[in-house]
């Protein structure tokens, strides 16, 4: 690491960070928003959130050379990387970035013209055009020097991945974790905890950092607390009125995502779940005149949160549940710093999109009657495969089970030019007389 | 044998008391299905209308898989006693839970998760559990597996994997005597025949080669999942194209390396798997895709690369692109082709091939 960009790395964490952030205080105090009737009270955590994530992608600007930088998917054992103090940069969070940006097309387009077909998943796509042209709303992403890697979401990352480490000449680790088409088996766990172990030592050989367990039990332990809280926050929406929503959520899991296993995380949903609680106490909704309860499955529209939570406010619905951002709280009881490298094979192996279809009935069915959700959105996501194939079986198989009305939109996550608003429209609104028509 | 079709073959094995196993793509131990009087029936394109899978799958999936869960839901695998789902997509993986999970396949169903790359020391001992594990299980349906058995079988895979190799190598020098058409319904053959049966079919070609081969034909290499549109094939008989090789998820991507000799028949079907050819399926790196494509290129004398890329196939269309670029740095001239199974080949789509083997004659 040189000395000349660890000093400026420093500098910009004590200074120039802290010095970004007042003036966006001050612009967002100039430009206040205006409230809607049928929305509740905006979180007071959301400023500190958006502080969290504009320091982040700031300073990341300024880790090459100071810091090893890694980049990682949402589902890899980040905790590990920790250890070595690696800055992470997670490119599907970057991607879910761009697409509320509305910049989806733009840098789909990039990757697209370097060859990427219109049909692969778009967050690829979009960090593919990133890593291409530079383009970013964040300023700059910094280069990696190591790609992390998980399959456990998808195999789609591991493709995305080996183009970037093609592309750049960089490392790629894998941590393969075998489909459970049915229970998981000692020999998955003993296979992924193996791998863990098996990875120390090339990181340490591309950090120049030694390892060391006790740090690696500490990140853990970090982890796992702000994941249990991360939970705790999402479990408040079983209450009536639920004091956030799920589009407060799908943006409220930034730091779980990205920041999982450092302080910074724990401290805020400390904060969130505060808030949350006194929201409960108060009877404070994220809706003015929360109706019905609804349930969304698959990652968020991007493009449309910001519509589509006013829509549904109108209404008088509220989204209570998500399998999306329950999937970083779901598995975290099976964390335990004490055994680091089996538990935490068998919190990433057991991760919802890492289960077969069979889990997810389940999971979603417990749902439903844990929130008491009377309606089911699904996202049809183009470019999640893993998320999107078995959707209109478990429409069909949770609404005959539970009696709920459910509704499958088409879309994509980010690429606003895979979705038709007129026919999103047209399926919503009779979802929304059959919701309406209920007692 | 050969004027069987691939149904009156299965049904003959039947009423030989052998056990039919459908297997979806495209990775999996046959020697193990093979010493358990098992003969796999894969599923790569059955001759069907999608229209029941319609309800079940979104539009943007392929059509492998389409087909796949199409035939199930018609009910045309009801001759097999099983199926087995290797893990080689999402697409593939989401599907066998579908069937296992929501639809029901009314018959036992097997998975084979094997390690994708770039390998961990520990995925071969994974590798090796999985091969046991699977055995164990199909061995409640279909007994008890005989090692001396496997081990026989084990060796039958390693004789065909030499035969194979030896039809590639003639056929790159066009010493085969057959055309593209004719050669891949006889490696295809191998998608559902049971090895004693292969074996001599493939051997009647090696003894039948020519002392040696014509050289007006374009010799080029297809890349890609399988052989079809079967219309490409052939277009490119037409064209006076010589597939000299492939890079094919069903072909070439499968072939074992011949040669090793392990005592352990599980210790060897695990060092086949490690040292098998680069495949998108198994996250090979691209520099051994890239470098794969260029030994098959040198050996064979290809002038140019075909991409027949089914729709919708992510491995596959992640690869491209780089795939692409380095051909080009290379002055090899390449084409992609989107395609969709057992639908023919647009007017447009011919031309294009036609045009790509025009550039390739004046290379």
């Amino acid at each position: 690491m040189s000395m000349y960009q660890t000093a400026r790395y420093h500098f910009m964490k004590d200074v120039g960070a802290p010095a970004l952030l007042q003036f966006q205080k001050k612009r967002k105090r100039k430009h206040p928003g205006i409230p809607n009737p049928h929305l509740g009270p905006p979180l007071k955590c959301s400023g500190r959130l958006r502080e969290i994530m504009t320091r982040h992608y700031f300073l990341s600007r300024f880790a090459p050379g100071a810091k090893p930088v890694a980049w990682v998917t949402s589902g890899a054992p980040v905790e590990l990387l920790r250890a070595f103090d690696f800055y992470t940069v997670y490119p599907e969070n970057h991607g879910a970035l761009c697409g509320a940006r509305k910049m989806g097309p733009e840098l789909c387009s990039e990757a697209e013209n370097r060859g990427y077909h219109p049909d692969l998943c778009s967050y690829a796509r979009i960090d593919l055009g990133t890593a291409f042209s530079g383009k970013t709303p964040t300023g700059r992403l910094p280069r990696p020097d190591l790609l992390f890697c998980s399959n456990n979401i998808c195999q789609t990352v591991l493709y995305w991945f080996k183009a970037l480490s093609h592309y750049w000449d960089i490392p790629l680790i894998l941590f393969d974790t075998p489909y459970n088409f049915e229970d998981i088996r000692e020999h998955d766990i003993l296979y992924m905890a193996r791998q863990l172990e098996e990875m120390i030592p090339e990181l340490e050989r591309i950090s120049g950092r030694k390892f060391s367990e006790t740090r690696f039990q500490k990140i853990a332990t970090i982890a796992r607390d702000s994941a249990t809280l991360w939970g705790e926050v999402l479990a408040t929406m079983k209450n009536r009125p639920a004091p956030m929503s799920i589009f407060d959520a799908f943006v409220h899991l930034a730091p779980i995502v990205s920041l999982r296993g450092l302080p910074v995380a724990l401290e805020y949903y400390k904060i969130l779940l505060d808030e949350l609680q006194d929201r409960v106490h108060q009877g404070i909704g994220a809706i003015t005149n929360e109706k019905k309860r609804l349930m969304w499955d698959n990652i968020a529209i991007w493009f449309k949160i910001r519509d589509w939570s006013l829509l549904f406010a109108e209404r008088g619905f509220n989204f209570v549940a998500a399998t999306y951002t329950n999937a970083w709280a779901e598995t975290i009881q099976y964390l335990d710093p004490r055994s680091p490298f089996e538990s935490m094979a068998k919190t990433y192996g057991l991760v919802i999109l890492n289960n077969n279809l069979n889990h997810r009935l389940e999971l979603m069915a417990r749902m439903v009657k844990d929130y008491q959700v009377d309606g089911l959105v699904v996202h049809s996501d183009r470019s999640c495969k893993p998320y999107s194939v078995g959707q209109y079986d478990l429409k069909r198989l949770l609404s005959e089970r539970l009696g709920i009305n459910a509704v499958v939109i088409e879309a994509d996550m980010t690429d606003s030019r895979a979705y038709s608003e007129e026919q999103a429209r047209t399926r919503l609104e009779a979802f929304f007389e059959a919701l309406e028509s209920e007692a | 044998m050969n004027a069987m079709t691939r149904k009156e073959y299965l049904l003959l094995q039947k009423k030989k008391r052998r056990h039919l196993m459908g297997v979806f793509p495209a990775q999996y131990p046959k020697e193990i299905l093979w010493a358990m009087n098992v003969v796999p029936a894969e599923i790569w394109d059955p001759p069907l209308q999608t229209t029941a899978a319609s309800a079940h799958l979104q539009s943007y999936i392929c059509s492998v898989v389409q087909l796949g869960l199409e035939l199930v839901l018609q009910g045309k695998g009801d001759i097999v006693d099983a199926f087995l789902f290797p893990h080689t997509c999402d697409s593939i993986q989401n599907m066998a839970s579908v069937i296992f999970d929501y639809i029901g396949a009314h018959k036992p169903c097997y998975f084979f998760y094997h390690p994708k790359a770039p390998y961990s020391t520990a995925a071969r001992e994974f590798y090796r559990q999985q091969l046991r594990d699977l055995a164990d299980s199909l061995s409640s349906q279909f007994g008890p597996l005989d090692p001396n058995l496997l081990r026989e079988k084990v060796a039958q895979g390693q004789y065909i994997a030499r035969l194979l190799e030896e039809l590639y190598q003639l056929r790159a020098q066009n010493r085969l005597g057959i055309t593209n058409v004719a050669f891949y319904e006889l490696i295809r053959r191998g998608e559902y025949l049971f090895p004693d049966d292969w074996a001599p079919e493939l051997e009647k070609h090696v003894k039948q080669k020519k002392e040696s081969g014509g050289n007006s034909q374009v010799p080029i290499l297809l890349s890609g999942v399988l052989p079809n549109p079967a219309e490409l094939l052939k277009l490119l008989d037409e064209l006076q194209v010589l597939v000299a090789h492939d890079d094919l998820l069903s072909g070439s991507r499968r072939l074992l390396v011949p040669g090793n000799d392990f005592k352990d028949p599980f210790d060897q079907l695990t060092e086949s798997y490690f040292s098998m050819p680069p495949c998108s399926t198994r996250a090979s790196s691209m520099e051994r895709r890239r470098n794969y494509l260029f030994k098959l290129i040198e050996t064979t004398g290809a002038r140019g690369v075909l991409f027949d890329i089914v729709k919708f196939c992510e491995p596959e269309w992640f690869d491209i692109p780089s795939l692409q670029e380095s051909l080009k740095e290379r002055g090899i001239p390449s084409l992609v082709l989107d395609t969709e199974l057992n639908q023919g080949l647009s007017g447009q789509m011919s031309t294009r091939v036609e045009a790509f083997i025009e550039t390739l004659h004046k290379v």
